[in-house]
């Protein structure tokens, strides 16, 4: 079983990743990483992937509006939000079939309940195997709990991920969290995408999918595609 | 006693939890957890009793609303069910709660707080931590093991009941111990059956420390509404030709889809049951010999079968012999439902017993399924049975 990013070069250059990945996005802020999340759990669900993907910062009607408003053929009893967001702003909305609700960044034993859910839902009843976890972000849950709390928390689901040969996606702000966090955090990934640059332009790469990191590549996203220069 | 409200649980802890105890919901991560408190101080305050909550990754409103989710109005409880909230502070929230935890992060205010909630609770309360390792990971591990000890004490004093939803995380071995072990007078076990992914959830005592343990686990489904249901993920339904095997499980499902041709089941019946605290999915085989290999695939990994018969049609009762080994499924609890009590010739449950030369503890239920007469008897004793097979 391998998976994509979506990316043609980049994908070429790694050769596809094994199931059972786990890869960090980092990267600083106003980059793209929330578009380029989202396109990577879109080119997963094109080929009949499922995706999952935990919002912490735009509340689960949002980020499917992202997947709706864009006009995707893709299939919509394939999209598992857990929405971290809504009900910390006073809402109580419930839970819907594409959107479950936790209490807050704060609730990871709820967004671990909702994530094994939507796991439950693809694999047992829609016998989807390949599924794609993005968490957006690890940045804001680390904003409520401790390191070691989110460690823990990782450890169990990036080890879910292995297990279900799965992929998984951590984003995390560059420049918004100490050495010890980064170097903490990557003990539990196999990968990188790692994106840096400024208001000019912004670049990206992917270590350790491959023997050698690939070159940095300047990018443009346009809709779903992700468009490399260099 | 004060009753946990989860169905069969109750039985398992002989009666409930005495006063002055505690108990600690112990869930391995991904599994859900926080129903169980929350259905243990519904159970409570529906009661006539009082219950605190104590919430620390959850705005107050939010957890009314998750009350309502499960068709619990918290509105109905009034002054018996009060909140302490230790999660407004955290995110620097104005709260209108009565107690409001300060400072959530530094245990010593959550303590303040939960010992001003105890004391001012009007009688013997329920006390249930939404979170208890959300507290530990706020406030350190040792820091809240401590605390817990000194939260038991005080609730000893009182007489409340205190119970503690908890997620294992990788804690420290000694922090798992303690919780698991001796910190508490009575610890369930909430697991998650795992292949790949979680997809089934289990509970079941682990210690209790007042009476004998009955060491058994039970499967349970989330239901909203509805909350914890003990869980029976297939009961076959089999029988002769005509005999009502259909009607049967759309008399006693909330929900049923069947595969049929005119009227008769080709492939199969599903239903979905909830009744009384129980849950379970029944499967209705084709009763004409020519499907029999269908019947043989729908029995595997069954729980139990009702065998359906029609109480005036004696020609019948050799084929439903043969219907049941077929199944292959013997040692699992059969129930004979003997339909069509309400026609002319319908035998009695004692006379068809003797007809299919039955043991007598293989029981015979009378059934009108047409009108949903004796289903859900039948149900309750099928239920009975199988908690009993999985007992042993």
């Amino acid at each position: 079983m391998t998976y994509n990013l979506g990316i043609s070069r980049i994908d070429d250059l790694i050769g596809g990743i094994k199931g059972g990945t786990n890869i960090m996005m980092i990267g600083p802020p106003m980059s793209g990483k929330d578009d380029i999340t989202n396109i990577i759990a879109y080119h997963g669900l094109i080929n009949k992937n499922a995706a999952v993907i935990v919002s912490t910062r735009e509340p689960g009607n949002n980020v499917l509006d992202w997947f709706e408003s864009r006009d995707l053929s893709i299939p919509p009893d394939h999209i598992g939000i857990v929405d971290c967001v809504t009900r910390t702003l006073g809402f109580g909305a419930p839970d819907t079939e594409n959107i479950k609700m936790a209490s807050s960044p704060v609730d990871l034993t709820g967004i671990g309940v909702k994530i094994s859910q939507f796991f439950e839902r693809f694999w047992m009843e829609m016998q989807v195997k390949e599924t794609r976890l993005c968490i957006n972000s690890l940045s804001t849950i680390l904003m409520y709990s401790n390191l070691q709390t989110v460690f823990r928390f990782l450890h169990v689901f990036t080890g879910r991920i292995k297990a279900a040969n799965a992929l998984g996606v951590y984003v995390i702000e560059d420049g918004m969290h100490d050495d010890k966090t980064i170097v903490t955090l990557k003990q539990l990934f196999d990968g990188m995408i790692e994106i840096k640059g400024d208001d000019d332009g912004y670049q990206m790469r992917v270590a350790g999918l491959s023997p050698k990191p690939t070159p940095w590549f300047e990018y443009e996203i346009d809709g779903v595609n992700i468009i490399l220069r260099g | 006693m004060m009753k946990t409200g989860i169905p069969t649980l109750d039985d398992h802890l002989h009666g409930g939890v005495p006063q002055g105890k505690s108990l600690v919901y112990y869930a391995h991560p991904g599994v859900e957890c926080n129903v169980f408190g929350m259905q243990t101080v519904h159970r409570a305050v529906s009661e006539g009793g009082h219950g605190i909550y104590v919430t620390s990754s959850t705005d107050p409103r939010m957890i009314r609303d998750q009350f309502k989710e499960f068709g619990w109005d918290a509105a109905e409880y009034g002054d018996r069910f009060v909140i302490v909230d230790g999660f407004s502070g955290l995110i620097g929230a104005d709260s209108p709660e009565q107690y409001v935890v300060s400072n959530p992060d530094d245990i010593e205010s959550l303590t303040q707080s939960i010992k001003q909630a105890m004391e001012g609770a009007y009688e013997p309360s329920v006390i249930v931590f939404e979170s208890l390792s959300t507290i530990m990971d706020l406030c350190g591990e040792d820091e809240t093991l401590d605390a817990i000890k000194e939260w038991n004490k005080y609730a000893m004093l009182y007489d409340h009941v205190v119970v503690y939803n908890f997620t294992a995380w990788p804690y420290s071995e000694d922090t798992l111990a303690h919780v698991k072990g001796d910190i508490c007078n009575s610890v369930i076990l909430i697991g998650g059956i795992t292949e790949k992914v979680i997809f089934g959830q289990y509970f079941g005592v682990k210690k209790i420390d007042w009476d004998e343990i009955t060491k058994k686990c039970v499967l349970f489904k989330v239901l909203k509404p509805g909350g914890i249901r003990v869980y029976l993920p297939k009961i076959l339904v089999t029988g002769p030709f005509d005999a009502g095997k259909s009607t049967f499980v759309h008399a006693l499902s909330t929900r049923a889809v069947s595969v049929d041709r005119l009227g008769t089941t080709v492939a199969l019946d599903h239903g979905h049951v909830d009744h009384r605290g129980f849950a379970a999915d029944i499967f209705g085989t084709p009763g004409q010999q020519r499907f029999d290999p269908i019947v043989k695939l729908l029995s595997g990994e069954a729980m139990g079968i009702f065998l359906i018969l029609d109480s005036a049609n004696t020609d019948d009762f050799v084929r439903a012999r043969q219907m049941l080994d077929i199944t292959e499924t013997v040692g699992l609890p059969v129930v004979v439902v003997a339909n069509k009590q309400d026609i002319a010739g319908a035998l009695t449950p004692e006379e068809i017993r003797k007809e299919l030369k039955m043991t007598n503890d293989i029981p015979v239920m009378p059934a009108v399924a047409s009108s949903r007469e004796g289903v859900f008897e039948a149900f309750d004793v099928m239920v009975e049975r199988v908690l009993e097979a999985n007992s042993r």
